[in-house]
């Protein structure tokens, strides 16, 4: 299968001290569900910018969906994220004085037209549809985060990217959310998330690490088949 | 979404979007107060210029020896001097006679209503008159002739025309008619209606007037009570005589040959400075013609109070837009300021719209926008200031009628105020939102942009 997203060598450099990414070469293909692991400070968020074209690399290749990341300009970086990527965060990022609904259409209109029905279902999809008019602050962590899953779902993005997104969460919540990211990629869609936890990157097809910069070589959980996958043949 | 992002945005930021109204706001008075002063007094200067309403007064030659009792004007009849009310077909047979565009003849006395004193001024309403045949030639020295095609047939004359803006409540007096029409005022204070007849003594005389209607004219008029001239030429026992006759003349603004004229006497002008001044209708070159036609009567401009504004007005240009300037400036100041603080504390979701792939543009876009619709908002706030400013200032400062006062062009200084509110909110948020552009969302949204 042709990888959806490819890192060759791929140096993110800060000020030309800090080595935030040293080498990283990484292959994940459509539909794989990846958990980025490792310690604080291994450079796992600047791993995920890199792939929603937000950071660029000092040097190496990026490739994600055929598109050559390095040589695009701002403008085009932009339309990428709009088109390709939907990015869910630690801290939610919700914008505080619109309702769950418009935070939702936000993404909308930035990508096209915001469609408030198409909005309100996204919402359903995430099990809020009753509480479409609610403001970030009248939320939950755990329904905030729904909205914001919902928000990086609505305008049908390749590729999902997730910062911690249960890093905030009490376990009940993250249970809920998990669910959710379950059924995503149970649908098809490409998840790349960021955690601490063992138990949650064990959900994913694979879970690479993260050291100093440096991918460890090959950490997968699961031998083989991944067991989300194994239950989708079965289903 | 972009309507709702943006009102709700400005209203999440209630106090920071009430200092930019308030700033643009200010500017705004100022500009569209002064925008409407400047366009009400050259307007009014022009409408005296087209005659709107008389710009010239006859009165005789020798003036009447006047008394003043409790503040009313007692003419002694015997030793007041009148012009003929036959002479007044003569106006429109001037040099400059299509250039009459009415006049109408007054005669006024102080009567009694119940004990009161009110003046009585008879005048023609509306009148019918046939133009006499007039000079058609005209020579000067030097053999120069000039020919005038002359006016014939009838021509309207009166208040009526003199003073178009006058209302009736009720209906005009004919040509001869005993009646009388109450001006507003009188009527307040008499509490009389129309219909109702009032007892009016003049000198032992006692004379029941039927009121057929009451005039506003915005003016001293409103104070008095107005008749047919033949009515008080009666009262008065003057028959064919008038006081004073208003006359209303195209006329073009003073050049410096006017200016000379008016300085030195016409006569000492040289033969063709006479010439050119005498065949351009200046205010003065037609007084000049009214009086060589009816030789007992003196003429004048009633143009002082305007002149005064306007030499007024111009100095006070210079300051108007000096402060309006500072104003602006202070403004766009104030709005930079705050959309600074603004962005400052907007970042992350400046970062997050990024993150979510707005463009540089958009997100300029939406700032701009926020921006304009305060400015827009702050300059309808300022316009209604503004207008109530100007008119304060109009009726304190050139002492025109107070709130009735009909500020002519607001729809011109409307969308000039609007833009300059616009362009100062767009101009302070210019830096800040260049900024807000330039944000880096990974740096925002980590929170160390
Ligand atoms: N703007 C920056 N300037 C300088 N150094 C930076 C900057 N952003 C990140 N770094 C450094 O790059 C390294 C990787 O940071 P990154 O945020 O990717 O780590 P992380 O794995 O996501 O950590 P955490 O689990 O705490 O979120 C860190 O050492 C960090 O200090
Ligand atoms: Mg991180």
């Amino acid at each position: 299968m042709v990888p959806l997203i490819v890192l060759k060598d791929v140096i993110r450099d800060y000020n030309g001290k800090v080595r935030a990414l040293d080498r990283v070469s990484l292959e994940i293909c459509p539909g794989e569900w990846v958990a980025v692991m490792g310690a604080s400070g291994s450079g796992k968020t600047t791993l995920l910018n890199m792939i929603a074209a937000l950071d660029q690399p000092s040097s190496g290749l990026l490739l994600v969906d055929g598109i050559d990341l390095v040589s695009l300009t701002e403008e085009d970086r932009a339309r990428f994220r709009r088109e390709k990527v939907g990015l869910i965060f630690q801290q939610f990022h919700l914008v505080p004085y619109l309702t769950a609904l418009e935070n939702v259409m936000l993404a909308q209109y930035f990508h096209s037209m915001a469609d408030s029905d198409e909005a309100a279902q996204a919402l359903g999809l995430v099990g809020l549809e009753d509480r479409a008019a609610h403001l970030p602050s009248e939320l939950s962590g755990g329904e905030q985060q729904r909205v914001c899953i919902a928000r990086a779902l609505i305008n049908e993005p390749k590729i999902i990217l997730a910062d911690e997104p249960t890093g905030n969460l009490d376990a009940k919540n993250e249970d809920v959310v998990m669910g959710i990211f379950q059924d995503l990629h149970r649908a098809g869609h490409t998840l790349l998330f960021v955690t601490h936890d063992p138990h949650i990157g064990g959900q994913a097809d694979r879970i690479i690490e993260l050291n100093h910069g440096r991918l460890l070589p090959a950490t997968s959980h699961a031998e083989g088949e991944p067991p989300v996958r194994a239950l989708r043949d079965i289903a | 979404m972009l309507g709702r992002l943006l009102l709700k945005s400005l209203w999440r930021q209630k106090s920071r979007t009430l200092l930019v109204l308030l700033s643009v706001g200010t500017a705004a008075t100022l500009i569209s107060a002064f925008l409407s002063i400047a366009f009400t007094i050259t307007e009014r200067m022009a409408q005296e210029m087209r005659s709107f309403g008389a710009n010239i007064i006859l009165v005789p030659k020798a003036e009447p020896l006047e008394v003043e009792i409790a503040g009313l004007k007692y003419v002694a009849p015997e030793e007041a001097a009148y012009l003929d009310e036959p002479d007044l077909a003569k106006i429109k047979t001037i040099f400059w006679r299509h250039n009459i565009v009415s006049f109408a003849p007054f005669l006024s006395r102080v009567v009694q209503f119940q004990g009161r004193p009110v003046l009585l001024v008879g005048t023609w309403f509306e009148r019918e008159i046939s133009i006499p045949e007039g000079k058609r030639l005209f020579s000067f020295a030097g053999g120069s002739k000039r020919e005038v095609a002359t006016a014939k047939g009838t021509f309207r004359a009166g208040v009526r025309s003199l003073a178009p803006w006058w209302q009736v409540e009720g209906r005009w007096l004919r040509e001869g008619e005993e009646g009388i029409l109450l001006g507003s005022a009188v009527a307040r204070a008499l509490k009389v209606g129309v219909g109702s007849s009032i007892p009016l003594s003049y000198e032992g005389k006692l004379a029941l007037v039927p009121v057929k209607g009451i005039v506003r004219t915005g003016g001293s008029e409103e104070d008095q009570i107005l008749a047919d001239l033949e009515f008080t030429q009666k009262l008065f026992s003057l028959p064919g005589k008038v006081d004073k006759i208003q006359v209303s003349a195209l006329a073009t603004p003073d050049n410096a040959l006017a200016i000379r004229a008016n300085r030195i006497k016409p006569a000492k002008l040289s033969p063709q400075d006479y010439e050119t001044w005498y065949c351009t209708p200046y205010l003065g070159s037609i007084i000049y013609q009214l009086e060589e036609a009816l030789p007992n009567a003196k003429g004048k401009a009633i143009r002082q109070v305007s002149e005064a504004e306007g030499a007024f007005l111009a100095k006070m240009r210079l300051t108007l837009v000096l402060i309006a300037a500072v104003a602006l400036f202070v403004a766009s100041l104030a709005v930079m300021a705050t959309m600074v603080a603004a962005i400052f504390e907007r970042r992350q979701e400046i970062g997050l719209m990024k993150a979510l792939g707005a463009e540089r543009s958009q997100v300029g876009f939406l700032f701009l926008l926020e921006g304009s619709v305060s400015g827009l908002l702050g300059g309808l706030l300022g316009y209604g200031a503004g207008m109530a400013l100007a008119r304060f200032l109009l009726a304190r400062t050139f002492s025109m009628a107070g709130a009735g006062v009909a500020l002519p062009l607001e729809w011109v200084i409307l969308p000039c105020t609007l833009l300059l509110a616009v362009s100062v909110a767009l101009l302070g948020a210019f830096f800040p939102v260049r900024e807000a552009m330039r944000l880096d969302p990974v740096r925002t949204l980590r929170g160390i942009g």
